[in-house]
């Protein structure tokens, strides 16, 4: 597949996600390094579920799910930031 | 004529332009429907001249007509009387405002009346077809006389009204120096159905008005143009899915109830779009575009626009509310297109509530879904003559 071993970013457009800042969030692929763009898949979600989910401990929105992880209150700094680690190890 | 148990949708669409350096137009278009009696009335009036005088004379004839027939006059009676009753211009030696007025059953029969403007088209099978009229002359004033016709429609037939600024476009250029004329009026409305047969009435009145004004040099309208278009057909229905059932367990029985659904299909809220995909198995693919202040589309087969839920609604209820000329190339410009393009509306309203949308941190204040809707359902009732009906889930 084209998307193997790519690293899968997924970010929330629900209601909360949106007003709470995923609507910055939808310009990530054009503020990553270029020499990332074949590592990593973008994609946009209508919504993760995580804001209605009272398990979700108290992270907030905006929500961005990388590869199985879920970020809380994710800005384009905190996803680069997690997308830097796994992409040096 | 269509079985007296059948009925049809009857499709209304109008379009203006003003008269150059005019503020205001002077041709008015006022029609009400009569969800009862199956009926809708729709009359056009052209004021003498142009600006706020003649606005004020078409507006008060037009709806003189309306009010009149309304209220159980006979439409012939109602429109002699208004004939007689318009005064006359001092200067000019004419009448203040010329009118046409159609009285549409769904049924298909249609009693018009014309006093002054050109005369209407009658369209089937995507052809002008001439009718008879019946003239009957003013008592009072023997230079004043209107045209009446009864009609049976069938399904597919169509009306084109329009004001004498349509016809006469473009008089006295070098290219149309009697006009655009009927002839032309003809020749341009049967090429473009044979383009685009069932064309909507809005746009089919917007592009007369549109070529109308091509007509004219430099595209200054010399007059007010207006068109009114009526089409009897198959009403075209929607249905929108917004917010989950309160009741979990019945997802699924909502979910196939929405997907079987005969007509166009919307859905708006993301845990809404989820539910439809995950009862459905059926994937939802997101864009990842900004456009305007709201989130992208989202796509499933199946169904016509995937979008956000309360936020997209309260945009596309302001478009609405605030009509402007050309619709915002959003989700809820996207979702507004389809409203216009419906005749039966139909809202699966889900009465689960995300508390995550009440959180005091949140920039903006949520509005609640059940009233965003109950706004939505009045304005495209009111306003866009639209059926609609809310199903609370």
């Amino acid at each position: 597949m084209l998307n193997e071993g790519k690293i899968k970013v997924q970010i929330c457009l629900g209601t909360t996600c949106f007003v709470m800042g995923a609507s910055k969030l939808q310009d990530l692929e054009r503020m990553l390094p270029p020499e990332w763009k074949d590592k990593v898949d973008i994609s946009a979600q209508t919504c993760l579920g995580m804001c209605q989910n009272p398990d979700s401990g108290f992270i907030k929105a905006p929500f961005v799910k990388i590869n199985d992880e879920m970020i809380g209150e994710a800005s384009v700094e905190k996803v680069i930031d997690k997308l830097k680690e796994l992409i040096v190890v | 004529m269509i079985g007296a148990d059948e009925t049809l949708f009857i499709d209304i669409g109008c379009s203006q332009q003003k008269k150059y350096n005019q503020n205001t137009y002077g041709d008015f278009f006022i029609s009400k429907r009569y969800p009862e009696e199956r009926r809708l009335i729709a009359v056009l009036s052209d004021g003498l001249g142009s600006g706020v005088k003649a606005n004020i004379l078409a507006n008060m004839t037009a709806t003189m007509i309306l009010k009149f027939v309304a209220a159980g006059h006979n439409l012939m009676k109602a429109a002699e009387i208004v004939m007689n009753s318009l005064p006359v211009c001092q200067v000019r030696k004419i009448s203040y405002a010329t009118f046409s007025v159609a009285d549409c059953s769904e049924t298909g029969a249609v009693k018009i009346v014309e006093e002054g403007n050109p005369e209407f088209l009658y369209i089937k099978n995507g052809k002008v077809v001439p009718q008879e009229a019946k003239v009957i002359v003013s008592k009072k004033f023997p230079n004043r006389f209107m045209r009446t016709y009864t009609i049976d429609m069938d399904v597919g037939d169509r009306l084109l009204f329009c004001s004498d600024g349509v016809t006469q476009s473009g008089l006295g250029g070098a290219t149309y120096k009697l006009g655009w004329r009927r002839e032309g009026l003809i020749d341009f409305v049967e090429r473009r159905l044979s383009l685009i047969p069932d064309m909507s009435c809005r746009q089919l009145a917007q592009e007369v008005v549109a070529e109308a004004q091509t007509k004219e040099p430099e595209r200054k309208a010399k007059d007010d143009i207006s068109c009114m278009v009526l089409h009897w057909r198959e009403p075209r229905s929607l249905l929108v899915f917004t917010g989950p059932p309160y009741y979990a367990d019945r997802d699924a029985e909502y979910a196939h109830l929405f997907i079987n659904y005969q007509g166009k299909k919307a859905i708006c809220g993301g845990t809404t779009a989820n539910l439809v995909s995950r009862e459905l198995n059926r994937p939802i693919t997101t864009e990842m575009f900004v456009k305007g202040a709201l989130p992208a589309n989202s796509y499933m087969e199946g169904v016509d626009l995937i979008t956000e839920g309360v936020l997209t609604l309260s945009k596309a209820v302001e478009y609405l509310e605030d009509a402007p000329e050309e619709l915002p190339d959003d989700a809820a410009g996207k979702l507004v297109n389809l409203f216009l393009d419906s005749d039966c509306i139909t809202f699966m309203v889900g009465a689960k509530v995300n508390q995550a949308h009440f959180d005091p941190d949140l920039p903006l204040e949520l509005e609640l879904r059940k009233n965003v809707v109950k706004r939505m359902e009045k304005i495209l009732t009111q306003k866009y003559l639209k059926q609609v009906s809310l199903h609370f889930i």
